[in-house]
């Protein structure tokens, strides 16, 4: 191809609308365009996004539902243990509560006493503490005191006796002295 | 052949050259090019409008829908805590060691000529096992041997509800005293037995959270 020879100043005019292209591509790209591509391909990652949350929530809807139809039965059960922990500090209404227990078991005199408390490990019952307590009563026959551990037991889910001991009374041979020491677990009010 | 003169020349090339600008030409591909570029330009605009308008619209669909879906996230975190609670819950009521059905026990084992004076006993950590030491004395012609028996009772009976049972004397000594029992004066011993056993002998499954927990029925 043989292109025309260019004198000087013609030349100094293509150089210089060269130049003009290059510059006006510059402006277009960074001022125009690039701003333009950027703004959509922002718009469009938040669609995206929305449109995500839009389908998940659907199934966390339904997820919400079905967990609530199993969870009934978790729910009455949680909620009659929380009921068995009234409210109020533990120590003002643990010991009348086993003072009257044992006294409808035929147990006068029972005596609880606050030894320490602790919180658990687990984080499932972050809201729950554990109280150690020292039940003492003075004077109980053997069969009265294994039916009024075995009430104990039965009535109180969350007690757990870890140490028991039973002396003879020493003047009257039917008696005996006990000494229960028993955590219960109690939610944080 | 005719001969034509060009009288015009001068003219004609001035006004060639004049069209062949460098300039001029450059100046109309850039306009050319800046056309194009508008035109592009201006396609990109009206599909980035378009999908801002779906956005706008997506964005109206989340706002009516987000309050229910945070709550329902709320209200399943909320669910799932109570199931994991009260799914531990039962299972330290579940692991309980149950006293009353060993007092019955052991009162079972003890015959009219033994008495005990002293029951400790001491649950293990985690569970693992129970410790019970058992004082007492025992009268009869062969006194030792009605201790004996008592232990013999005690292995045998724990036997059947515990594992692992190890029921040992710690001690076992003839007291001078001796006990009346009928008309007759009968000698007696003083022993300690020590009683070990595991409460759990196999995993238990998974509890559910709807399970009866009354299962101490003794006494």
């Amino acid at each position: 191809m043989n292109l025309p020879k260019l004198n000087k100043d013609q030349a100094k005019k293509v150089f210089l609308s060269t130049m003009g292209f290059v510059f006006l591509l510059y402006v277009y790209f960074t001022f125009f365009l690039g701003p333009l591509n950027k703004s959509r391909h922002d718009t469009q990652a938040k669609i995206a996004d929305r449109q995500h949350k839009l389908d998940t929530s659907k199934s966390e809807m339904q997820k919400a539902v079905n967990l609530e139809r199993q969870a009934k039965d978790a729910t009455a059960r949680f909620t009659a243990l929380k009921a068995l922990s009234p409210e109020g500090a533990p120590i003002a209404w643990f010991p009348p509560r086993m003072k009257s227990f044992f006294a409808d078991q035929r147990i006068d005199k029972a005596v609880a006493r606050l030894e320490s408390n602790a919180g658990f490990k687990e984080p499932e019952l972050s809201d729950w503490v554990k109280y150690n307590w020292v039940i003492e009563l003075p004077q109980a026959d053997y069969t009265t005191l294994g039916r009024a551990i075995a009430e104990l037991e039965n009535t109180e889910p969350l007690l757990c006796i870890n140490k028991l001991s039973i002396h003879l009374v020493p003047d009257q041979a039917q008696f005996q002295q006990i000494a229960i020491a028993a955590t219960t677990v109690i939610q944080k009010r | 052949m005719a001969l034509h003169l060009n009288l015009l020349h001068e003219e004609i090339s001035e006004q060639r050259q004049r069209q062949r600008d460098p300039l001029k030409i450059g100046v109309m591909v850039l306009a050319a090019c800046g056309v194009l570029l508008f035109l592009y330009y201006a396609w990109n605009a009206y599909e980035t409008l378009a999908i801002k308008s779906r956005l706008s619209a997506i964005e109206q669909d989340w706002a009516k829908i987000e309050p229910k879906v945070t709550a329902a996230q709320k209200r399943s975190a909320e669910l799932t805590n109570i199931i994991n609670t009260t799914r531990v819950l039962d299972n330290y009521i579940d692991n309980r060691f149950f006293w009353a059905p060993l007092l019955e026990k052991i009162s079972r084992c003890v015959a009219p000529n033994a008495q005990l004076t002293t029951i400790e006993g001491n649950m293990l950590d985690d569970n693992k096992g129970v410790t019970v030491n058992i004082e007492g004395v025992a009268a009869a012609r062969e006194p030792r041997s009605a201790a004996e028996d008592l232990r013999q009772m005690l292995l045998e009976q724990l036997g059947q509800t515990y594992s692992e049972v190890k029921v040992e004397f710690k001690s076992l000594e003839d007291v001078d005293t001796v006990a009346k029992i009928g008309d007759a004066n009968t000698p007696m011993a003083r022993y300690t037995i020590a009683v070990t056993f595991k409460t759990a002998s196999a995993p238990k499954p998974e509890p559910t959270p709807a399970r009866s927990k009354r299962k101490n029925e003794s006494s």
